[in-house]
């Protein structure tokens, strides 16, 4: 039986344009994933190059005073990206992957977003996520609809009930060899993904593997669910391709739209404005209150005497220290309206695929936001080590040229993944069992 | 070609449509994503336009608040610029969620625009922004896809449209009206769509810039009538040429995939490869470089300074810069700035005509893809695409200027010579100087500059417009009735 079905599923056009579209916009969205990958690599390299300029161009120009230097010199802190990222995208196009900062006040430099093209970015990337999210459950769609209808618009179902063997596993036979032929070409996609994107066959490609496979498994129950209705081709496939429309194009944009809205992220502004005023009001107000405060959160460097008369770097690093501590109530606030995004959007995704299949893509493959802010916070943590090199050698007015330039090298942040697949894979699972579950119930009778 | 066989079919067609449940189930979704679409994003415009103005008054407070002080500490305060959101984003949001909101302008610095609303959303972000626009140009495309798919075929696998012919009805009559009662139905979906657009023209009257507001949906209104037209008619045709249903629909439905969805994004990629930008530490590098080539006002020995510091010298009849009759690091200062704004604005319009060429892909597409077409349209209209953007930036680019050089004419008259330092309450200038800087106030671009910049999506529309109706006209003795 089952080869003359493979030729009966192979003549027919579909098939053959389905295959045409996904090896087509596989190509295309492994080329997307090589060229951001290439375009991140490229400006890591640059960056080591150009830190090296700069600081021997800066360490030149300001050989007697450390304190002047400290105020131009600039420290990369880079976020290498993972080879994961050019199949899932995620949130790493638009957010800056290399940091770049003075031992200055801090949380006016955080923040500086990359040049990135707007309108490249409001269109989305065409990565692999989004061929498996968006197009592949179209294509299981056109390859399904019909499979039952089309016999009995044709009139050859009477002819195979005729015939005596289990109906219901020549359906099953037909559907199966379409879940393989998918399975294949997705297998395929991984495989070239693979090989041209660099990615190592480790634990985290294997999950991406394991939830793209269900994600297609789910897709198949669906259909599955609907053809054993017996409606006709037409009323299969309007059903299917609302419920496509409703799942991966509606529901996303509903439940990002209400979350950004229930939790909107105000509180960037007043930070923003907050750490510029505590800087600055520090010109006009005491000095010895300024550096109370500093010493304060540096018991350490309380031997340092403040000078009253005139200008001392002391002084002036204490007033730039205390733009990032006084504002430190306003960028929490931030942070956490950030993480309970993050959290509510994950608790909603669990119950619909393709949102928790794009959400759990990017938190192995390291771009989601958690990931970002992650990274700010390992910026925060690179900026204070900064500080408290150079703190003590500008307050004990060091030559510039006494420190060994260097080993001050770009710093490279290492990321931690703290993705759980069976967490992440559950619910998908059980909806998949009860589709399946519930069309065989429903129908067995109907079948010999 | 009968008018009222035309009508007549129109008719039939609206009203078989309408004996679908289906539809109505379907008009029913549409309507309530459309109000819920509607109502959030008008709430969601008013609170960030609070919150919007609620920090740039806070910004401008703590400005105003400032006490005596030397300009130059002033200069570095530096003020907030906020993006305050045109009245029309409500309809369409364009670039806005991907463009920074919130830029801190400073002497002789240039910071980008940060804190953008997608760089502070989860990775569902990627599925595209939510408004009105969205369900008029990706969803109802579709649905008028899913409606009219069988518009043709179904009448041909019925053999009704065999009879529709022995009764005189000729093709070109079915065609047209088969469109002309597509189009109706989807009138009905599309129709509360302007009412929501049209609300917000006479529900914002309040701002200033409301009486272009009003022209801007009219013709956003008219292209996507036009667009809408387009459509029917594709439908009708591809219905048409298709042997059966089945074929009709995953036709359609590869044009919807192809137009829609693959087009636009390749296009960006494409672009983004073949002109690739510099990375922001490349950009700042580039012009770190060039500030040092052309004089660094910041070092004591710079020979391009060392030049200026000579002739005005020269110029004033004394030999020391203490004996000058205006503040000469205040005047080193303005110079410094010019130089550094040249710098920067250079590399800035580079990166942004490298930008331009980036998207010269999509706009060479536009010709070819009407969606690009009313898409480009709709954002400009609402202010909310890539050239506002673009004004904007430079907008505030020509505040921080000079705002700058308002503080280095300060430092030049009030500022002594003999100065050393720019702290404490020693060598300052009046508080009431810094409530009497203008405030930055951003203009948009006028619709006439509009229309220019979109001029060829407009003739895209057109265009197809034409061709569609004509081929209807022409070609349509070439359909196979059996």
């Amino acid at each position: 039986m089952y080869p003359l079905l493979i030729k009966q599923f192979f003549r027919s056009k579909t098939v053959l344009l389905a295959f045409g579209i996904l090896m087509v916009l596989g190509f295309l969205s492994i080329g997307t994933g090589k060229q951001f990958l290439n375009q991140k690599q490229e400006v890591i390299a640059k960056t080591e190059v150009l830190q090296e300029k700069h600081i021997k161009k800066q360490t030149n120009l300001h050989k007697d005073d450390l304190g002047l230097l400290m105020y131009y010199l600039k420290f990369s802190f880079i976020n290498p990206v993972n080879s994961l990222a050019g199949i899932s995208i995620g949130q790493s196009d638009l957010n800056s992957h290399i940091q770049n900062v003075t031992i200055l006040n801090l949380e006016g430099q955080k923040y500086d977003t990359d040049l990135v093209n707007p309108m490249k970015l409001s269109v989305g990337n065409l990565d692999i996520s989004f061929l498996i999210i968006f197009l592949f459950p179209l294509i299981i769609i056109a390859l399904n609809f019909n499979v039952l209808s089309e016999e009995e618009e044709n009139g050859t179902w009477k002819l195979i009930t005729i015939q005596g063997k289990s109906t219901f596993k020549f359906l099953l036979q037909k559907i199966a060899i379409r879940l393989i032929f998918v399975a294949i070409i997705l297998g395929l996609l991984f495989f070239l993904a693979k090989i041209i994107l660099g990615i190592p066959f480790n634990k985290p490609f294997l999950q991406i593997i394991i939830i793209s496979y269900l994600y297609i498994l789910f897709w198949f129950s669906i259909c599955f669910f609907i053809i054993l209705f017996k409606k006709s081709s037409n009323t299969n496939a309007i059903v299917l391709l609302s419920t496509w429309l409703v799942l991966v194009v509606i529901l996303p944009v509903l439940v990002n739209n209400y979350i950004t809205n229930k939790y909107p992220v105000e509180e960037a502004f007043t930070m923003t404005i907050k750490q510029r005023d505590e800087y600055h009001k520090k010109w006009d107000t005491d000095k010895r209150e300024t550096l109370d405060k500093f010493y304060a959160h540096y018991p350490q460097f309380s031997h340092y005497k403040l000078q009253e008369e005139g200008f001392s770097w002391l002084w002036y690093y204490a007033m730039q220290q205390m733009g990032d501590d006084e504002s430190k109530q306003e960028r929490d606030a931030m942070y956490s309206k950030i993480e309970k995004r993050e959290s509510l959007s994950k608790k909603i995704a669990q119950f619909f695929p393709p949102l928790q299949v794009q959400l759990s893509m990017n938190a192995i493959a390291n771009t989601s936001l958690t990931d970002q802010v992650a990274f700010l916070n390992a910026t925060t943590k690179f900026h204070e080590e900064l500080r408290l090199q150079f703190y003590p050698k500008i307050f004990d007015k060091k030559a510039a040229n006494s420190i060994d330039w260097k080993q001050y090298k770009p710093v490279f942040y290492k990321s931690k993944t703290t993705f759980n697949l069976y967490d992440n894979i559950l619910y998908m699972s059980c909806i998949i069992l009860l589709l399946i579950g519930f069309g065989v119930l429903k129908n067995l009778k109907h079948f010999t | 070609m009968r008018k009222a066989v035309v009508i007549l079919l129109a008719k039939q067609f609206f009203k078989k449509t309408f004996s679908n449940k289906g539809l109505l189930i379907l008009l029913f979704i549409f309507l309530s994503v459309l109000t819920y679409v509607t109502v959030i994003s008008w709430v969601a415009f008013e609170k960030k336009h609070q919150v919007v103005e609620h920090h740039q008054d806070e910004s401008r407070k703590s400005w105003d608040n400032n006490p005596d002080k030397h300009p130059h500490r002033m200069a570095h305060f530096g003020s907030f610029v906020f993006r305050a959101q045109h009245p029309l984003s409500i309809f369409d949001s364009g670039i806005e969620s991907y463009t920074g909101n919130a830029i801190f302008l400073e002497a002789h610095k240039q910071h980008t625009a940060n804190f953008s609303e997608a760089s502070l959303s989860t990775g569902l972000v990627r599925f595209g922004d939510l408004n009105i626009t969205m369900l008029l140009q990706l969803i109802l495309p579709l649905i008028i896809f899913f409606l009219g798919y069988a518009s043709i075929t179904s009448e041909k696998e019925n053999g009704t449209l065999k009879i529709m012919h022995i009764q005189g009805a000729k093709v070109k009559e079915i065609l047209l009206g088969k469109s002309l009662g597509l189009f109706l139905v989807s009138a009905l979906f599309f129709i509360p769509a302007f009412i929501s657009l049209w609300s917000i023209v006479f529900l914002e009257e309040k701002d200033a810039i409301n009486s272009s507001v009003a022209i801007r949906c009219l013709l956003i209104t008219t292209s996507y009538v036009l667009f809408y037209i387009i459509l029917s008619f594709i439908t009708v045709i591809v219905s048409g040429k298709s042997q059966n249903s089945n074929k009709a629909l995953l036709s359609l439905l590869s044009v919807w995939l192809l137009f829609f969805i693959i087009t636009p994004k390749m296009a960006q990629v494409v672009g983004n490869l073949m002109y690739a930008n510099l990375s922001k530490i490349e950009f700042k590098a580039a012009i770190e470089d060039e500030i040092s080539k052309q004089g660094d006002s910041h070092n004591p020995n710079d020979p391009y300074f060392n030049d200026l510091r000579d002739s005005i010298l020269k110029a004033n009849n004394v030999t020391n810069v203490k004996d000058l009759p205006i503040n000469y690091s205040g005047f080193v200062m303005s110079k410094g700035e010019e130089q550094s704004a040249k710098i920067y604005n250079k590399q800035h319009n580079k990166l942004i005509n490298t930008y331009r060429k980036q998207n010269s892909i999509t706009e060479g597409l536009v010709l070819l893809n009407p969606y690009l077409a009313i898409k480009n349209l709709s954002m400009s209209f609402s202010g909310t695409d890539f050239d506002t953007y673009v004004n904007f930036l430079s907008q505030t680019e020509d505040y921080r200027y000079k705002q700058s050089q308002y503080m280095n004419d300060l430092q030049m008259k009030f500022i002594s010579n003999k100065a050393t330092s720019s702290e404490g309450k020693i060598n300052v200038v009046d508080k009431s100087y810094w409530k009497s800087a203008p405030k930055f106030n951003y203009k948009y671009i006028s619709i006439h500059k509009t229309i220019k910049n979109q001029l060829l999506a407009i003739c895209t529309l057109i265009i197809w417009f034409l061709l569609s109706f004509l081929f209807i006209n022409k070609f349509s003795n070439r359909f196979k009735i059996i």
